[in-house]
């Protein structure tokens, strides 16, 4: 142990007396803070969206609940009024646009995903949700395709690289120095010599991977206290990430070659694992597997509308009054509850339409899973984008949230447009509530 | 001597195993990028052609209904995939791929391949591009990173100086010798991709072979450039340790950092409006006119006085012609103008983006020929706003053919439920047809890139033509 120490202290020295290391883990520590700035910018962008929307949001519905209140004899007031508790809107504008966001969660800006190609945000009202939710945040796809420079991309893309640098010429640099003899001449077995000074390398990484969570976590303002949890997972993933780099360098060094033949295997690794291997997933999934033709979906929209207008209105009552029997008072001749019954047939159509194109969808991502294992920083990165809710699982799961709120909504408006009421003082503080 | 010197160039190179893996590494890896990217393309490609039949003949057979009706029921267009772009995906899985095309309003291009898929989209689809601007210059990295330096150290550089041979001889023999060896791994796979190319891909794009040359053309000068710049390093770096080091280095922050980087500068540069700011905009300048002060029920005012005028009567019962109509499409083509000023904003915003990765071609080439060649495979920005500015003009064509015949036909003492037109009427509007750009198009819009690619070479070859004969012997 006390030799170990030593050799490792010694190793250590050195390391720290060359220029090499402190340049690398000067790069390197400098693209890792650049990564944080980077998250968090994109997040702070994604969060003043988010507060826009809101902003405005509780604007309109601030305006309502002092409409509601007007006194009605002026035609001005009046139609202020009846903006505000129609709740089937006047005339083809309906009566409220609601957000609802996606809020990141916390460690979102250390690995951004695929958050930056779903909207933040969805805007609708109480009719048909399915048209609504068709839309795509402003985004250039330049700038999509080129990905995100944040922190996980620094750990997943350039920690393997420092790594490589520091191992290539564990062994070839000792030898091509003239200095191996020497080495061979201590007491201690060359295994344990290199060994060593492998865990000393490892070590540092270990260190500056810690240096720059840590970094990570304050910068953007994540408090590590409550999120120790997380702040764990993170490090327990990247050490494990690294300690494989560390292990495959090993194995590189372990052949005893040329100092320059071994940087190129090393890198022909790293280019395998990073760039190869899920590129080479890809052309076999993503470019042969054709995805559902959505498209469909729109087309089926049309067509239940002609449907849906086609037909006598009892046509679209019966069948809904057959769901919600709750709201069935026999009427099947009122345009409003005819014209917001059809949304919820539409929506209901719709869903299933929908699970059957999620369904293939997820069978094609299902493929690309079964053979990510052949591409572990594909996989260390969708492990990360997991814990920060930042995956496509993360915008489905958002969806559902949606389709729920929608859903409560609609239960107030229901009520009252099938009774024909309209909504007073307490009923618009109850959906302010919601928002 | 010279032709001694290449040939020994290439045969040493041929002959060192750790090339022989890496090299035929890389042309499996592009064969079978080529061969399963075609096939994908075609597949895609079917499958856009199919649903683009379909939905023409939805509209076809869509009954007999109400012109303002049947523009509302609405066609859909459908991006054709570039046949191109089977050698580089470019954007293609990031734009959308098709767009609703209906009365009233403009719809965007939705449903991109990257929202459908997991996290691993972001990785890149394998396709030649992808080996060609990655790794093949870290092949030529190994190939050269020790050719002078290596001699050096062993001496024999002097040997060969001794010979009689000028050192800008040599540089320039072991130049042509690695081209070589380059273009030997390279030419086969354009070979192979450009007889793949079959009738239905010439049927997609007119202007394929003159595009096809561009690009097989463009990637030979990034090698030439890259081959001249490892050369030049290995030359003058002190041992051929610290030439890997500089070649890698160079590769890494080229390759794999600043494109990345600069993406994400651009953005914070010429930062776009959100979705938000951009759909208020448009509600605003309906409604209250572009200026601000011309607001809707003025302008169809104003409209209205001056068709009564011109028909000499005075009120809309009287008008021979249907006033909805005309009221209708004076509100589509206003939209129009609000649109088209809003969406000028924003391609403005993201091609100056854009034009910023281009600029830095000038000082990473590795950036110039990734523009170049995604713009000659179709599957750059400017391919996918031409996509969307068709189909748009296509929605407008349609819709003032419906807005129109609502206007003579539909005589205003009839009710709009029992005015109907039929198939002959659906049939009247063409087909939607995309026409890929032409090669000249794109060439003109990517001269940064060619001139970065262009100066990079005079350059090199300049740098070398003076400083070869100062290479150190020992």
């Amino acid at each position: 142990m006390k030799l170990f120490l030593h050799i490792t202290y010694f190793e250590w020295l050195s390391l720290w007396r060359s220029n090499t290391l402190k340049t690398l883990l000067l790069i390197v520590l400098g693209a890792g803070i650049y990564g944080i700035f980077f998250g968090k910018f994109e997040i702070d962008k994604q969060q003043q969206k988010i507060e826009q929307v809101k902003q405005h949001e509780i604007q309109q519905m601030d305006s309502l609940m002092a409409w509601v209140q007007l006194d009605t004899t002026s035609i001005q007031n009046k139609q202020k009024w009846k903006q505000a508790a129609s709740p089937v809107g006047v005339g083809w504008n309906k009566h409220f646009t609601y957000f609802k966001t996606h809020q990141a969660s916390d460690g979102a800006g250390l690995c951004l995903g695929q958050r930056d190609l779903y909207p933040v945000y969805y805007a609708f009202n109480v009719s048909d949700l399915a048209r609504q939710v068709n839309t795509a945040e402003l985004a250039n796809p330049t700038k999509l395709l080129s990905g995100n420079f944040d922190l996980s991309y620094v750990y997943v893309f350039i920690f393997p690289l420092l790594l490589i640098a520091l191992f290539y010429n564990l062994y070839a640099g000792e030898k091509e120095g003239g200095t191996l003899s020497i080495l061979q001449a201590q007491s201690c077995s060359l295994w344990f010599l290199f060994l060593s000074k492998g865990i000393v390398r490892v070590l540092i990484v270990w260190g500056l991977a810690a240096i720059l969570l840590t970094l990570g976590f304050w910068i953007q303002g994540i408090s590590i206290a409550n999120n120790l949890g997380l702040f764990s997972q993170w490090a327990v993933i990247i050490s494990m990430y690294c300690l494989i780099w560390a292990a495959v360098m090993a194995c590189i060094v372990w052949f005893r070659l040329h100092s320059a033949l071994s940087a190129m295997i090393g890198l022909s690794v790293w280019l395998l694992c990073t760039l190869v291997l899920p590129a080479m997933l890809n052309l076999f999934v993503l470019a042969n597997e054709t995805l559902p033709n959505r498209t469909e979906m729109l087309h089926t929209y049309r067509e239940m509308n002609g449907e849906i207008w086609g037909q006598p209105k009892s046509y679209v009552l019966k069948e809904f009054y057959a769901d919600h029997p709750e709201l069935n008072d026999g009427d099947t001749t009122n345009f409003h509850k005819w014209y917001y019954a059809s949304f919820t047939l539409f929506d209901k159509k719709a869903v299933l339409l929908d699970v059957a194109f999620e369904t293939q969808v997820m069978q094609r991502n299902a493929l690309i899973d079964k053979w990510i294992w052949l591409a572990p920083a594909a996989m260390v990165q969708a492990q990360l984008s997991e814990l920060s809710n930042t995956d496509r699982a993360s915008h489905l799961q958002f969806m559902k949230e949606v389709r729920a709120y929608h859903a409560a909504l609609k239960k107030l408006y229901y009520a009252r447009i099938f009774s024909n009421k309209e909504f007073n003082l307490q009923d618009l503080q109850e959906l302010e509530q919601k928002l | 001597m010279l032709r001694i010197v290449i040939k020994k160039e290439f045969l040493t190179a041929v002959r060192d195993i750790r090339l022989q893996i890496s090299g035929a590494v890389i042309l499996v890896l592009m064969l079978t990028a080529v061969l399963v990217g075609k096939q994908g393309q075609k597949k895609i490609q079917q499958q856009r052609a199919n649903a683009q039949a379909e939905m023409q003949e939805k509209w076809l057979s869509q009954g007999n209904k109400h012109p303002h009706s049947a523009a509302h029921f609405g066609q859909f267009a459908f991006k054709p995939k570039p046949v191109l772009s089977f050698l580089d995906i470019g954007l293609d899985n990031f734009t959308g791929i098709s767009v609703f095309l209906e009365a009233h309003k403009q719809n965007e291009v939705l449903f991109s391949a990257a929202q459908d898929s997991n996290g691993m989209s972001r990785f890149g689809e394998m396709t030649a591009a992808l080996v060609l601007q990655f790794l093949l210059p870290l092949l030529i990295i190994f190939l050269t990173f020790n050719i002078f330096s290596k001699e050096r150290e062993e001496g024999t550089l002097k040997l060969i100086h001794a010979q009689g041979l000028s050192m800008r001889q040599l540089f320039f023999g072991k130049v042509l010798g690695t081209f070589l060896m380059v273009l030997f791994l390279f030419v086969p796979v354009i070979v192979l991709a450009y007889c793949l190319l079959d009738q239905d891909s010439a049927a997609l794009d007119t202007h394929l072979t003159s595009k096809f040359l561009w690009m097989a053309s463009s990637y030979a000068s990034y090698f030439l450039i890259l081959v001249l710049l490892c050369v030049l390093v290995s030359a003058f770096a002190r041992s051929s340790g610290l030439s890997l080091l500089v070649l890698l280095g160079m590769w890494i922050s080229s390759c794999v950092i600043l494109p990345k980087a600069a993406a994400n500068m651009a953005d914070k540069l010429y930062p776009a409006p959100s979705q938000f700011d951009f759909r208020n905009n448009i509600k605003e300048q309906v409604k209250n006119g572009l200026d601000g002060h011309n607001p809707s029920d003025v302008r169809l005012n104003e409209l209205k006085q001056k068709v009564l005028k011109e028909y000499g009567v005075e009120t809309i019962e009287e008008l021979p012609i249907n006033w909805s109509g005309i009221a209708m499409q004076a509100g589509e083509e206003y939209t129009d103008q609000v649109y088209d000023a809003e969406f000028a904003k924003i391609e403005k915003i993201f091609t100056k983006q854009n034009n910023t990765t281009e600029w830095l071609g000038f000082i990473n080439p590795y950036l110039a020929i990734r523009n170049l060649s995604m713009a000659l495979a179709g599957t750059n920005f400017y391919h996918h706003t031409n996509f969307a500015r068709a189909a748009e003009s296509h929605r407008r064509k349609f819709v003032k053919t419906m807005n129109k015949d609502m206007e003579v036909n539909h005589k205003p003492a009839i009710a709009y439920s029992d005015y109907k037109v039929g198939e002959e009427m659906w049939s009247s509007t063409a087909e939607f047809e995309y026409d890929l750009p032409s090669t000249s198009s794109i060439l003109s819009r990517q001269w940064r890139s060619i001139t970065a690619l262009g100066l990079w070479m005079l350059v090199l070859l300049a740098l070398s033509t003076i400083y070869s004969n100062k290479i150190p012997t020992i």
